[in-house]
């Protein structure tokens, strides 16, 4: 068992839950019982052997006010987003079931469930296609801890784009989200998430797919002082797929840490997985995949592959791409490389009289593009691209001649 | 314009070049032929500063100074452009938008004023007709997927493009179709004039046919063994190296 007693952050667990229906104060309660008894992730945690989780853990934050994101623009016409906690005030029995994880809450998830005091519900009913992006914004506006909840459901055949952007310049903040989506039969879903704040952040995105629907998840992470992500795609329905990719950059001492989990549960389902990450500076990168093929999960076609660029010394790459198969009559692969820059590439470009910095910088650039360019949202590709450049060095001489 | 001095490079430790002496004037073309592996690539990377070549001996002069004190991208800057033998494909950069930043830092070097896209666009166009290089490749990410063939026009747009003053060909010929040699042959030949000079690597006379250079060079086993005119080629081309090398020299 952990030690509990020195997890700082747990101290903010209340007794008791007074607030909210009967089935969230005993959803709260039985996570908050599962921290007191497990604690958050420690040094041993295996999960977490390479990031230094009791930066977080054991440090005093403040409540930030407001877990509440933003909408940042227009609810496009067909969606319908409404505020959780207005949600569990008024008729709560529409949200009882669907704020549960697929399974009981662990570590920073059920954290977020015990405490989340407000978030967003996004639904697309069934048959309804919004070509426009619908845009969540969690500006960490100071230091202090907050836990965003988001939860898209989409009906059957239902088709919706979410832009999720986490900001803030605070580098001791903490955020702790918890975003999860249900999708319906034969829904389609592109969720876009752009990871530029400077601080602590430890995020869950859970997803449910009925079948024949389809998930894209396009993830692009900047940076920051100490990042950690958990994608959990459940492919529960035959023939649903999912492509998760991402694209990570480190520089100074930031630490970046992804990881997916990818469960093939039924027949028939395709899952995809690119991640491309690049270490520079005295940053750390992780990539840990796992792809799970059950018994049952005949006619499963899974990828992944995770390429790394390592620009320093000083910067530290872990990946670990990893198949657990059950089922006999199915379609694998996966791959990590670490490398550096192509010696050959970057002497064309400078025999071609671009200096060796910016050469540099459009190689870089146009390893981590490529992740970008898979999002079909024209709009959202350049706004990607242009985070992208923000970050990378000769970002505007790039934009320049692009 | 260029000129080597008893030069001698090493690879990996290994003597590649063992004393190579040459002089191109402004307006010469010069070929140089001779069998694989004799280093001739060599000296094409080390003209444009290609790291790992090591210089034990020797000097290279070029505008009257020191060139093996330059970065490549001095080099390119001040006029040296190398058609590679074989061109890196460069996913994800495109061709068109790397030529615009390789342009404009030569520019910046001369003291020009950078292209903007639309003068640019209209400059790259002109220059992709000369080559008969489709839209669509010059768009397309550096060398992506290319042909061989379309590797090598790729690499005459570009020269066509940058305007040296010196353009080292290494094997701009092979892999190319009949046509498609004649078409980077009027590529080459436009760019000709006095200031220009030009060394052109190949195995085969039939470009020469083409580009008909001033002075030709035999070079085997990292030394050049014969210096002659067009005529030298013919007769490489009826005798083979063995029969030149061992004959008195001119
Ligand atoms: N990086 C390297 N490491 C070791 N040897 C090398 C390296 N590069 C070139 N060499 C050797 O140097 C010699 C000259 O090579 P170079 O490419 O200059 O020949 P070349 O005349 O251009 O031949 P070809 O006609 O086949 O293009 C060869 O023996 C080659 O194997
Ligand atoms: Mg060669």
């Amino acid at each position: 068992m952990t030690d509990t007693a020195r997890q700082t952050l747990l101290r903010s667990l209340p007794a008791s839950f007074e607030t909210g229906p009967e089935w969230l104060r005993s959803l709260r309660a039985r996570a908050a019982d599962a921290l007191r008894e497990q604690g958050l992730p420690s040094k041993k945690t295996e999960a977490w052997r390479f990031t230094p989780v009791r930066s977080v853990v054991d440090a005093e934050f403040a409540r930030a006010p407001g877990d509440a994101p933003a909408l940042g623009s227009d609810v496009p016409e067909g969606v319908r987003a409404r505020s959780l906690r207005a949600v569990l005030g008024s008729e709560p029995e529409l949200l009882e079931g669907r704020l549960e994880l697929a399974g009981p809450p662990e570590h920073f998830a059920a954290l977020n469930t015990a405490l989340f005091s407000d978030g967003l519900w996004i639904d697309v009913p069934a048959g309804t296609v919004v070509e426009t992006p619908i845009e969540v914004t969690h500006a960490v506006a100071r230091a202090g801890v907050s836990y965003p909840r988001v939860l898209v459901t989409t009906g059957e055949s239902a088709e919706l784009t979410i832009i999720e952007t986490y900001t803030g310049a605070a580098s001791d903040g903490l955020t702790n989200s918890v975003v999860e989506l249900d999708l319906g039969p034969n829904a389609k879903v592109s969720h876009v998430r752009v990871h530029e704040n400077a601080g602590m952040q430890v995020g869950r995105v859970d997803v449910r797919q009925a079948a024949d629907s389809r998930y894209q998840s396009t993830v692009v992470t900047l940076g920051g002082a100490l990042h950690r992500f958990d994608v959990r795609a459940l492919l529960q329905g035959k023939g649903a797929e999912c492509q998760l990719d991402g694209a990570y950059l480190v520089e100074g001492e930031d630490h970046v840490d992804h990881h997916t989990l990818v469960e093939h549960q039924a027949p028939y389902c395709r899952s995809d997985q690119t991640y491309r990450g690049i270490a520079s500076g005295k940053g750390t990168t992780v990539f840990d995949g796992i792809v799970v093929v059950h018994r049952d999960a005949q006619k499963t076609e899974a990828h992944q592959e995770n390429r790394n660029l390592l620009l320093s010394e000083n910067a530290t790459v872990h990946t670990k791409p990893h198949l657990e198969i059950d089922a006999d009559d199915v379609v694998c692969s996966h791959g990590a490389t670490v490398g550096s820059l192509d010696d050959d590439q970057l002497f064309y470009l400078r025999a071609r009289g671009i200096p060796e910095d910016l050469a540099h910088a459009m190689l870089t650039f146009a390893f981590l593009e490529s992740i970008v360019d898979r999002v079909r949202h024209e709009p959202t590709r350049a706004r990607m691209r242009e985070a992208l450049l923000a970050r990378i060095p000769h970002g505007d001489e790039i934009r320049e001649v692009t | 314009m260029l000129k080597i001095e008893d030069l001698h490079v090493e690879v990996e430790g290994k003597p590649i070049l063992k004393g190579i002496s040459l002089e191109v004037a402004a307006g010469e073309v010069h070929a140089i032929m001779g069998p694989n592996g004799s280093g001739k690539s060599t000296l094409a990377y080390v003209l444009a500063g290609r790291e790992g070549y090591e210089v034990t001996k020797g000097s290279i002069t070029y505008k009257g100074e020191d060139l093996l004190e330059m970065v490549p991208e001095a080099r390119a800057a001040e006029g040296i452009f190398l058609g590679f033998q074989y061109p890196v494909a460069i996913p994800g950069v495109s061709n068109i938008y790397f030529l615009k930043a390789a342009l404009n830092a030569i520019r910046k070097h001369r003291g020009q004023d950078p292209l903007d896209a639309i003068d640019f666009m209209k400059l790259s166009k002109e220059k992709a007709a000369i080559v008969q290089l489709p839209d669509e490749l010059t768009k397309r990410s550096v060398n992506d997927g290319f042909s061989g063939g379309e590797k090598k026009r790729n690499e005459i747009f570009q020269m066509a493009l940058l305007e040296p003053s010196l353009a080292v060909l290494d094997e701009t010929d092979s892999g190319l179709d009949i046509d498609a040699l004649k078409v980077v042959a009027q590529g080459v030949n436009a760019l000709r004039g006095p200031e220009r000079a030009m060394l052109v690597i190949t195995h085969y006379q039939r470009l020469l046919d083409h580009i008909v250079p001033d002075v030709v060079h035999v070079l085997i086993d990292g030394r050049i063994v014969r210096t002659g005119d067009k005529n030298l080629a013919k007769q490489l081309e009826r005798e083979g190296y063995s029969e030149v090398r061992d004959a008195p020299s001119l």
